[in-house]
């Protein structure tokens, strides 16, 4: 079998809660050995956070956390003492990848500054992810979540014009444009260390990587002289295009229409007769100027449908469509990410067996499964210090004793 | 710029962008770490070319503003490959590439020949990316889709908008941005594998899956509690979390928010520090229960006693005082409002882009990499601009360039 391309690779990680947890989660589930240097005193607040196995909190039983730290090891050392940092130093001087979402100046209060670990490992790649980068009036500043959602741009872009903004709904950057711009600028600087033997350092502030996918906006406001306002579910091109009501409760579909042909096939499909074509709507100028008459006409003409059914009929005549899934809808009702085996089940010590995202893409050489659920807090202590850090059980059980093991 | 700096992580990669609003910027990231990009087009221009805003609302091939961002830094190609002879030049391109990044409906590209195995037939280590809207394979694997139809189809449609309505979608097709991103992660794994063992591979990306990542935990409290997660815009979320109006727009507070709540005390010191009315009613263990801090009561006196505070403030200034208090709360911004930012200029974050008038600004370096620096190498490519210089570069003799251009396939 094929190594995963990640096999071989350690990285010493002390990323938690959100985007730099993802982060480490994709390099792990692709083989790298990611060693998550866990505080049983300041436990990774994720661990804390719903949803729970059977709604009983614990810091083994959260969903979210387990789903963003799979295939990983959890090791807890106790990091205020100088000897549970003397064996953190070891762990990161055994990795290719040494990786925190802290502010600023955290790592360095460990003794795990860049220019302190670039002194034992001098090829290793140094991931940092504060909210604001580590340089700049702000660089202190605090923020997770939707509050960076904000800070950048998305939430105010997302809504309906004139409305307080929506925003996704999620904390998006710590999911998306984080994680991926992180990842990506991992691999890339784990490269240029095998060509060359010199590691660097990465500074992915939390903002700067969403504000980028939204670099459109930005020459919009820059060359033409406007703010980007949202757009509620319009198009600046095409029409219809929208979110319709369907029969029962809060079931809806988006149909997008982009060219004559399509416009027919959604016509016939969905019932609209000629007399309720009040202009002549060819041409996707023409649809665009009546956006609104349309979407009454989409609204009156799909409401009594049932969603599912209208998607395959639309689907089947060409047109763009999609019934607006809900998390029980893609879970369990969507055939296709079933026939794509895109949900796992892993077995988990205390959680039993459990729902894990596969990776949204197929590596169809060096197929990744994900090797093991996430880690219970320091379940691989004992292993890790035995294969790592090579102490023996008397030491262990010393370390232990001594609260530097928790 | 030094040489050393014109020195990329990804410098000797030769990537070939078929691609249009799926791929370009996961080919944009490649370029600007080093990578060699061709864009590789047909007749008419890529697809984004078509694609609004455009500069003064006009439409026109160079005038497209998401085009001129996400392929900066790459050169262009244009070539027909309806044309046999079209076919068997990307063929020639693609003995040299390590990267090809097409998102072509599935089947589409082999029917010309150029599928992966086509395509690596003398070029074993060659990694071909497939971003396309279900993936290659699965019953809707052919079917037709948008941003918004792979946002609905990926669950997080259904999280937008507001509590009373129906589900709006994030702003800025972020269903293509989620592709883009999986699919530059998916690519650079494959390019690592191939550099290793000298094996490329196909790598399929799904943008309804590459959705479906973002749906923070929704599949879990499904799977996990039985609770289907809905849209909450438009109201507090929890007690201390959500959107809050000031004098001049919004800001969002995640205090009474996920973890160990451990905001919250911050929170109440701020606000008694204030002299805020009635803050001892925000007292109490019963802050950090789940249950009681999403009460619809609790939202409402945490709202009755918060907003004639908050609505009385700026959201600077807002920024700047719960930053002492070590509050999680930020601006909502626009993007008139972050190019303003001290932080973002303090951080040369915005970078000025040739072509397009003397005011464009957009966004540079998503990372900074110490050794192996971000690089803006050029604008984007007018159509076919460098055809022959990229021709030149296979071995192509002017000649031959010249009757592949009488023959309309460059």
């Amino acid at each position: 079998m094929e190594p995963l391309p990640l096999s071989g690779v350690r990285v010493a990680d002390f990323t938690w809660v959100g985007a730099g947890s993802y982060t480490t989660k994709m390099l792990a589930d692709h083989g790298a050995d990611v060693i998550k240097i866990e505080s049983r005193a300041k436990v990774d607040g994720i661990r804390l956070s719903a949803p729970f196995k059977d709604g009983i909190k614990g810091v083994n039983r959260s969903g979210y956390f387990a789903d963003r730290n799979t295939s990983k090891r959890s090791i807890t050392i106790n990091m205020k003492t100088a000897e549970g940092q003397a064996l953190a130093r070891r762990i990161v001087a055994a990795s290719d990848v040494v990786a925190n979402n802290f502010t600023p100046g955290t790592m360095a209060g460990f003794g795990l500054s860049y220019e302190q670990v670039r002194e034992i490992n001098s090829t290793a790649v140094y991931l940092a992810m504060s909210m604001s980068g580590d340089s700049g009036p702000e660089r202190d500043f605090l923020g997770y979540g939707l509050t960076i959602g904000a800070l950048v741009g998305i939430h105010h872009l997302s809504g309906l014009p004139g409305q307080e903004p929506a925003g996704t709904g999620t904390n998006y950057p710590d999911h998306i444009p984080n994680p991926c711009h992180a990842a990506f600028a991992v691999l890339a600087a784990l490269r240029h260390a095998r060509r060359t033997g010199r590691g660097q350092y990465l500074d992915v502030a939390q903002t700067e990587p969403t504000i980028a996918v939204l670099g459109a906006a930005f020459l919009d406001a820059t060359v033409n002289g406007r703010d980007p306002q949202p757009l509620g579910n319009q198009h600046l091109r095409h029409a219809p295009h929208g979110v319709y009501p369907c029969a029962g409760d809060d079931r809806w579909i988006a149909i997008s229409v982009t060219d004559d042909a399509q416009w027919a096939a959604a016509r016939q499909v969905l019932g609209i007769a000629d007399e309720d074509c009040v202009r002549d709507w060819t041409g996707e100028a023409a649809r665009h100027r009546d956006r609104d008459a349309l979407d009454a006409l989409l609204v009156a003409a799909t409401a009594d449908r049932i969603a599912e059914e209208l998607f395959h009929r639309l689907q089947a005549a060409g047109v763009p469509a999609g019934v607006v899934q809900n998390a029980a809808d893609v879970v369990s009702g969507d055939p296709h990410l079933q026939a794509r085996g895109h949900w796992l089940r892993l077995e988990h010590p205390e959680m039993g067996e459990t729902l894990y995202n596969a990776p949204p893409f197929v590596l169809t050489g060096t197929p990744a499964t994900l090797t093991r659920p996430a880690p219970l807090l320091g379940q691989h202590t004992h292993e890790i210090c035995r294969e790592v850090l090579d102490l023996d059980d008397a030491e262990i059980a010393r370390l232990e004793a001594e609260g530097v093991l928790t | 710029v030094t040489a050393d700096a014109a020195e990329g992580a990804l410098t000797g990669l030769r990537v070939l962008d078929l691609s249009g609003p799926l791929g370009n910027y996961c080919g944009k990231l490649f370029a600007e770490l080093g990578a060699d990009v061709v864009l590789v087009e047909p007749p008419g221009g890529s697809a984004l070319r078509h694609e609004p805003p455009f500069v003064a609302d006009e439409p026109g091939i160079e005038r497209s503003l998401g085009f001129a961002y996400n392929n900066t830094s790459k050169r262009s190609l244009r070539l027909d490959l309806g044309h046999p002879e079209g076919q068997q030049v990307l063929r020639d391109l693609a003995a040299g590439a390590a990267l090809v990044i097409e998102t072509d409906s599935p089947g589409r590209m082999a029917a010309r020949g150029l599928g992966h195995e086509e395509l690596s037939r003398d070029n074993p280590g060659l990694v071909t990316t497939s971003i396309t809207p279900f993936g290659q394979t699965g019953p809707y694997a052919q079917y037709e889709a948008s941003d918004l139809v792979c946002l609905a189809m990926g669950g997080l449609l259904y999280l937008g908008g507001y509590a009373d309505g129906p589900p709006v979608q994030a702003g800025q097709q972020q269903a293509y941005v989620a592709g883009n991103l999986f699919g530059a992660v998916a690519s650079l794994l494959a390019v690592t594998a191939a550099e290793t063992t000298g094996r490329g591979q196909h790598v399929d990306v799904s943008v309804q899956e590459s959705v479906v990542m973002g749906l923070e935990n929704a599949a879990q409290f499904q799977d996990l509690e039985g609770r289907i997660r809905r849209r909450t815009g438009g109201q507090q979320w929890r007690a201390g979390a959500g959107v809050y109006p000031c004098t001049d727009g919004y800001v969002y507070m995640l205090a009474g928010g996920i973890g160990g709540n451990r905001f919250w005390p911050n929170l109440v010191a701020w606000l008694a520090e204030e002299g805020v009315d009635r803050v001892d009613e925000l007292r109490g263990e019963e802050w950090g229960e789940r249950d009681f801090v999403e009460a619809e009561e609790t939202k409402a006196m945490f709202a009755e006693i918060f907003l004639p505070f908050v609505r009385s403030r700026t959201k600077v200034g807002l920024y700047r005082d719960a930053q002492k208090w070590r509050v999680p709360l930020c601006p909502v911004n626009s993007p008139t409002d972050i190019l303003g930012s001290a932080q973002l200029r303090h951080r040369n974050y915005f970078v000025q882009v040739p072509g397009l008038g003397p005011e464009a600004i957009m966004p540079g370096a998503p990372y900074v990499l110490s050794e192996t620096p971000w690089s803006l190498k050029s604008r984007a490519p007018h159509l076919g601009e460098h055809t022959e210089e990229v021709l030149a570069e296979v071995g192509y003799t002017a000649d031959r360039v010249a009757r592949l251009r009488e023959a309309g396939v460059v």
